[in-house]
């Protein structure tokens, strides 16, 4: 396997504070990749520095082999990457089915010269991305919602409209910041199926979570920040017993957590 | 079904000069049918972009004065005026829209208000080029193909044939890849960045579209009314264009071209009592804005969301 997401040594300060300081880790092409950290530990701010939401002070980011360093957001998601945000984010007053289709219109060859002449590429181009549209629907399970205004949905079903419409465009890494807060406890296990048949299906993740369970069952690899540096890295198993992990993490030592496991148990 | 119904619409519109003989109910009919078109292009800039622009004042009397040059100073004709008045404000739209598009939603309200009040001053004190206070009388009628348009009647076509062709392509514009874009910026405008789509083009290519229309509307109305003096950009027309599109509702496209017909009507229906006709149309207003906050559109649109709630549940 080889990286597909390349950051080093990225820093970001906002007034003095250190967000981010010199953070360096990859992303395995294919793997669901977890980033965790209490708060305050510049996981968001990573975040959105790579989508080029927030400019970086210094450090490298590579997607792929092209060097998207300090590229505008939009730059950067044709590149590849397409992100969701902590607070979701959808066309409230769209429907599902145009969410999703604007979401792709970027990455299909018709322009509106195409669209004006309602050429072949321009209706290859519709017919594709509503394939593409009613497989993720199906995917996520809101097909009934199809034709709905994604304003009516529950917080959590729009939280799973962001993460199919950031798979509209096949796009080469998928960052979800936060996929699962603030989503009922009930619908979380369905997320984490969606996403393990994504991964299985060739998607590649990186995903910022504060559910260490979601995490831990979900991720191949887990990086965890802690003030704005990389305290360590290693599989899901290695993080969850790792004694530094738990302090900055958890708050607590190991054999509070050895304890608390067996209690779980 | 809305195609069908704006097809009917525009053939009945065009039937009015057979109707009636009253010169003064087809003055009503080409003010109705341009200030439909002005409110179009408006609703096409703070509708669709969200982009609340009072700019759409300036361009409108940029438009009057560009045409009315054009064929007084100039010696071109109607047709080449009301050409330069649209694509001098597409030009002029970019050079003030690329920085301003870049401030925050205040500013550029302000930016925009600042712009059309300039406007306003260029055309009362440039006295050598505008003629000031006093303005352009005597716009001559259009000609065309050996006819001379001027009678109401006739002039009446023109406006009626500029309503439809630029509505036409309004609504190519609006119901496009396009516009469905520029209603994902409003209302989202950091997810459109996030799938790929750049905002700044699709709003400056909305706030330039919008100025162009709107000045060659106000290029044809200077010469319907024959005269053209800074009283052109009374805040009175930014006013009703804006009326229009709130009360037809915001970013629905055919709900403000119903009400930019209905409003243009409206003051001119209650002349039955011309002491208190601006009054009961005020009233109109204020209730139609209690009782349809988001206009007549969002009201039906409103009640088809509860509907489709309750299907769903």
């Amino acid at each position: 396997m080889s990286a597909i997401l390349r950051l080093s040594g990225l820093r970001k300060a906002y007034a003095g504070v250190r967000a981010l300081d010199g953070v360096s880790f990859e992303v395995e092409a294919g793997s669901i990749t977890g980033l965790i950290g209490p708060n305050g530990s510049g996981k968001s701010t990573a975040i959105d520095c790579i989508s080029g939401f927030q400019k970086l002070d210094a450090g490298t980011v590579t997607l792929a082999g092209t060097d998207i360093t300090g590229r505008p957001a939009h730059h950067i998601a044709r590149t590849g990457l397409m992100r969701t945000f902590q607070t979701v984010r959808v066309y409230e007053r769209l429907s599902l089915a145009d969410n999703l289709a604007i979401a792709a219109q970027q990455f299909d060859p018709a322009t509106w010269v195409d669209e004006f002449l309602r050429t072949r590429r321009y209706r290859q181009a519709v017919e594709a991305s509503e394939r593409r549209a009613r497989e993720l629907v199906e995917l996520i399970g809101l097909e009934r919602y199809y034709n709905a205004e994604a304003g009516i949905l529950s917080y959590g079903q729009k939280k799973l409209v962001a993460l199919a419409a950031a798979l509209m465009p096949h796009p080469k890494i998928v960052v979800l910041d936060e996929p699962v807060a603030g989503v009922n406890p009930s619908r979380i296990r369905e997320i984490e199926v969606a996403l393990q048949q994504l991964n299985e299906a060739g998607e590649t993740f990186l995903i910022v979570e504060h559910n260490v369970e979601f995490i831990t069952t979900l991720c191949h690899r887990v990086i965890v920040l802690e003030q704005g540096r990389k305290l360590t890295e290693g599989t899901a198993a290695e993080i969850h017993t790792d004694p530094r992990v738990l302090e900055a993490y958890l708050g607590m030592t190991p054999e509070m957590a050895e304890a608390e496991m067996r209690g779980a148990a | 079904m809305k195609l069908a119904l704006a097809f009917l619409g525009a053939l009945a519109f065009a039937a009015l000069p057979f109707l009636t003989s009253s010169n003064y109910i087809i003055g009503v009919g080409i003010s109705a049918l341009t200030f439909t078109v002005a409110a179009a292009a408006l609703n096409l800039v703070y509708g669709f972009a969200g982009l609340l622009s009072f700019a759409q004042l300036g361009f409108w009397g940029i438009g009057g004065y560009a045409a009315a040059l054009t064929v007084v100073t100039f010696g071109g004709t109607f047709w080449e005026g009301v050409l330069w008045a649209a694509l001098l404000n597409g030009a002029i739209a970019l050079v003030v829209g690329y920085p301003t598009l870049r401030t925050n939603r205040h500013a550029f309200v302000i930016s925009t208000l600042t712009f059309a009040l300039l406007v306003t001053l260029i055309a009362r004190d440039w006295v050598s080029l505008t003629r000031g206070p006093l303005g352009i009388p005597n716009l001559p009628s259009p000609e065309a193909f050996g006819q001379r348009f001027d009678t109401p009647a006739k002039f009446y076509w023109i406006a009626w044939a500029f309503a439809v062709a630029t509505i036409a392509f309004l609504y190519a514009l609006c119901s496009s890849r396009i516009g469905r874009t520029l209603v994902a910026i409003k209302q989202n405008e950091p997810l459109t960045r996030a799938q790929g789509i750049s905002p700044m083009p699709y709003k400056l290519a909305a706030f330039a579209v919008g100025a162009a229309i709107t000045g060659a509307a106000g290029g044809v109305y200077c010469f319907e009314l024959r005269i053209i003096d800074p009283t052109f950009l009374d805040f009175y027309y930014m006013q009703t264009f804006l009326i229009i599109v709130i009360i037809g509702g915001t970013g629905s496209f055919w709900g403000v071209i119903a009400a930019g017909i209905a409003l243009s009507a409206l003051p001119e229906v209650l002349r039955f009592s011309e002491d208190l006709r601006m009054i009961i149309y005020g009233v109109i207003l204020v209730a139609a804005m209690f009782v349809m906050p988001s206009g007549v559109a969002g009201w039906l649109r409103e009640r088809r969301l509860t509907a489709m709630r309750e299907a769903l549940r």
